[in-house]
């Protein structure tokens, strides 16, 4: 049943109507709310594209409740450039020449600043990237990762 | 909301600058792996010859490059945006680049090499180096001219930073560009002899957008009006629509695409959901010969074909003035080696997807394309617009890999829009994704090769087994259907083998094929770089002492082995104790490749410490992005070699998702040292060329780390993925 929310999207309330209780996190970003550099990638959490922080937590959202996510801060990566981790993250990721097709980046972006406000600091947010990216960029990863 | 719209940029901005060249076609279309069956599996038209239309120059001297290769990860764009840079003397800052809309029926974007605008071959910047450099010289003689013509009293020489100087004055290139337009270009031009962009690491154009999320893929799109589409497809390859639901709750629209039914909803995740739902309430004709799209079959098929004295192959070459076998026959020592490789899926990040607006008068695309001379086609073909009328979009493209040269979700997509009179996104699933792909064909091959008494090489006997996309694809109808490309990376060796033959013969199989980043090369490397490895064990000789000496004089070849010979200590240190290296060597996509692999044992299964690489690929635009790309080539053939391999048990493939498709993670990266090997030759491919040395220099490894020889891909069957 269509149903109306409130959402704090990159500190922005946005009015979203939903036509399942069901519909996660992801779709409801991308397709509602236009906010598309949040990414598609499996669905089922594997891959790790969807990232987004919710209340500064490292979420998947192809699988969260949007329901849930009423009430808190979410953060998307066109959100992270006035938030100082998130800048620091993507000053890192430029110096280190990281993209290549770009796809997997803002859920790499998104968990290694996530894994930052979680006071990880340089190799142990390595630890916490068990993401995908099909390029192979993970070297430069791992290497913008050790200046964070 | 984003939205896209390139030709609103295109007319908004400022004087379009055209700089028509004319190029000769260089290459034919059947001499290059990568494109070639897409491009002649419709009528071609005449290939394109002139390069214009590729510049712009806004109010505020900010230059924009209109390209017309895709970018899709390779870095295409800064490429060639340092070229027009060198040639026209740009800061590096006051360029950007935009993907070019294609004209038809002569498109100045078109890929020199093939005549058509498509991007894979690794080809781009070997067609485009001297194309680009020419027009944005010509761009530079004009630009000079009108001012020469503004103020002929003065003596105008180009500045850095997009102006013309004489000391004292100087015009910007902005306020040149209107009269330059009216001018006729030079009939020939001097190329720059600096070297300020070509060959320096400078920054890729398109990072700041890709960390910021501002950056549009295919699935990004949003046009005004548009609603959203999913598809399920039989699952069974070959199947089609015997019979389907007229509605479903919640979908707008159901379409009949004839092998799938395309749902029409007000969002992706609703659509996908809907269509998930009724790949059961749909009938479905299955195809009738389920056999040869069966994995156990179709290996059996191969390997029968491969032992096969009677069938006739297509042999695709044969040097040395005996027969292969019977120089073998006559061989003291041989071997005779069979390796196999599986179908393998794409798995580009970003999932297949177009979105399309078809009215009675035009269709317009955006999609992440590899192949937009092709979705031309595909979209006349469907609507029955003439071509004129079809506009395309190329956006960024998450990963094409070969898969986003085929016109199966271009298709789609203006089928649905065509039918709910609306532009459409259709958005496939991750499952519709992986289950629907053009495989990259399995292979079977057998090697045979004799040393002689000196333990010289002396004869390969060469055939590959394999299902064969030309043929698949009827690019070459009649009875003698051929492709070379199956052959790549086995044909043209540059080994001293004075009697060789090189055979063919298709697998009948019917599982969908396509090119799969390395095409030909990604199995034949393989067979050739385990057999020269077998061969150089049997004949008591080092790995690359062994390499070095059947390619004796060739000093591109030579030049790729001393620097990974040196990068990674093969020669005067032994790898750590617990390890071993392997070492593989690739002439290949315009550039040579080696590689050596140090790999160990980590709970019996392999664990990769590191990978050193030598390429020699030309003239290195951007050495930054040659690392990035054979870093990239690597990972992507790590993962092949490992885990990758999809299966099909009478038409239904086994895997629908990353659980059950491993790829490398993060935690798993080797150490990947690239060393650049200088040189002046025209440029190489290198997007494609890290990836086919990296079987072959695990498996060498392996088999000097245990003294077993795997000669079937992958190492690791069946592996699986976890979540978080």
């Amino acid at each position: 049943m269509a149903q109306t929310l409130t959402l704090n999207v990159n500190g922005v309330n946005q009015t979203v109507t939903i036509n399942s209780s069901e519909m996660p996190l992801l779709w409801v970003l991308r397709d509602l709310l236009g906010l598309t550099g949040t990414k598609y990638g499996c669905g089922i959490e594997v891959c790790g594209a969807c990232t987004v922080l919710v209340n500064g937590q490292r979420e998947r959202s192809c699988v969260f409740d949007v329901t849930s996510a009423v009430g808190k801060k979410i953060v998307t990566v066109e959100g992270l450039s006035t938030d100082a981790d998130g800048k620091k993250a993507q000053d890192a990721w430029v110096t280190n020449q990281v993209p290549q097709c770009g796809y997997c980046q803002p859920g790499m972006l998104m968990a290694t600043v996530g894994a930052m406000k979680a006071g990880h600091h340089g190799k142990e947010i390595a630890s916490e990237l068990q993401h995908i990216c099909v390029c192979g960029t993970y070297q430069r990863i791992s290497k913008a990762i050790q200046t964070l | 909301m984003t939205t896209v719209d390139r030709r609103a940029i295109l007319v908004g901005g400022g004087a379009v600058l055209v700089v028509p060249v004319t190029l000769a076609a260089s290459g034919s279309l059947k001499s290059l792996s990568g494109a070639t069956a897409s491009a002649g599996s419709v009528a071609a038209p005449v290939p394109a010859t002139t390069l214009g239309a590729y510049l712009q120059i806004d109010g505020q001297n900010k230059v924009t490059l209109f390209v017309g290769p895709s970018e899709m990860g390779q870095g295409i764009m800064t490429g060639l945006a340092q070229l027009a840079a060198e040639e026209l003397m740009l800061d590096w800052s006051q360029v950007s680049v935009e993907h070019a809309v294609p004209k038809f029926p002569t498109n100045p974007y078109s890929n020199p090499l093939f005549g058509l605008q498509l991007t894979g071959g690794s080809t781009s910047m070997r067609g485009w180096y001297l194309p680009m450099r020419k027009a944005a010289a010509t761009a530079r003689e004009m630009l000079l001219a009108a001012a020469a013509q503004m103020s002929p009293n003065i003596a105008w020489r180009l500045a850095q930073g997009g102006k013309v100087t004489d000391g004292a004055n100087s015009l910007l290139f902005s306020q040149l560009v209107e009269t330059a337009a009216q001018l006729t270009p030079p009939a020939s031009v001097t190329l720059a002899a600096t070297r300020n962009a070509i060959g320096q690491r400078l920054p890729r154009t398109d990072i700041p957008a890709k960390v910021n999320g501002s950056a549009i893929f295919g699935i990004d799109v949003r046009v005004p009006g548009m609603v959203y589409a999913a598809v399920v497809h039989c699952p069974t390859l070959g199947g089609t629509v015997a019979s389907m639901p007229a509605t479903a709750s919640g979908a707008t629209a159901l379409v009949n695409l004839g092998n799938g039914v395309g749902v029409v909803a007000s969002d992706t995740w609703t659509a996908q959901r809907i269509a998930d739902s009724l790949a059961s309430k749909i009938k479905w004709t299955l195809p009738a010969n389920t056999g040869s799209r069966d994995s156990a079959t179709i290996r059996a098929a191969g390997l029968a074909l491969l032992a096969s004295t009677t069938t006739v192959p297509h042999v695709y070459e044969t040097t040395g003035a005996v027969d292969a076998a019977v120089a073998l026959a006559n061989a003291p020592t041989k071997i005779d080696a069979t390796y196999e490789l599986p179908y393998l899926a794409h798995a580009c990040m970003e999932v297949l997807n177009c979105t399309a607006s078809v009215t009675s008068t035009s269709c317009e695309i955006w999609a992440p394309t590899q192949g937009q001379a092709l979705n031309i086609f595909t979209a006349s073909a469907i609507t029955g617009l003439p071509p004129t009328a079809i506009t395309v979009h190329t956006t960024f493209l998450g990963g094409g890999l070969g898969r986003k040269f085929d016109q199966d979700f271009i298709g789609e997509a203006v089928k649905i829009s065509k039918a709910v009179g609306k532009p459409v996104k259709l958005t496939w699933s991750r499952k519709q994704d992986f289950q629907n792909d053009m495989y990259r064909p399995c292979a079977a091959i057998r090697v045979q090769a004799g040393l002689d008494a000196d333990k010289s090489l002396s004869a390969m006997l060469y055939r590959n087994v394999s299902p064969s996309i030309n043929i698949q694809r009827n690019t070459k109808p009649g009875n003698n259907p051929e492709d070379t490309g199956a052959v790549a990376g086995a044909t043209d060796m540059p080994y001293a083998i004075p009697n060789r033959r090189i055979e063919f013969v298709p697998n009948p199989a019917d599982i969908p094929l396509g090119y799969w980043r390395s095409v030909g090369e990604s199995y034949n490397t393989f067979a050739v770089e385990s057999a020269m490895d077998e061969l150089a064990l049997a004949a008591g000789k080092d790995p690359m002492a062994w390499r070095r000496s059947l390619l004796a004089g060739n000093s591109r070849a030579l030049g790729v082995l001393d620097a990974v010979d040196a990068l990674s200590g093969w020669s005067v240190s032994a790898a750590p104790a617990g390890s071993a290296r392997g070492l593989a060597f690739l002439k290949g996509f315009g550039s040579y490749i080696a590689l050596v692999a140090q790999i160990s044992l980590s709970s019996g299964k392999i664990k990769v410490g590191k990978m050193f690489c030598a390429i020699d690929c030309g003239v290195a635009v951007n050495p930054d992005q040659i690392e990035a790309q054979v870093q990239g080539g690597i990972v992507h053939g790590l993962s092949a070699t490992l885990w990758g391999q999809v299966l099909f048990n009478a038409g239904v493939p086994n895997v629908s998702n990353f659980n059950n498709y491993r790829v490398l993670k993060l935690n798993e990266m080797p150490a990947v040292s690239v060393a650049i090997v200088p040189s002046t030759e025209a440029p190489g491919g290198v997007g494609e060329t890290g990836v086919p040395c990296v079987a072959p220099a695990i498996a060498n490894a392996y088999a000097r780390l245990t003294g077993q020889r795997v000669r079937t891909l992958p190492f690791y069957p069946g592996a699986t993925m976890g979540g978080l």
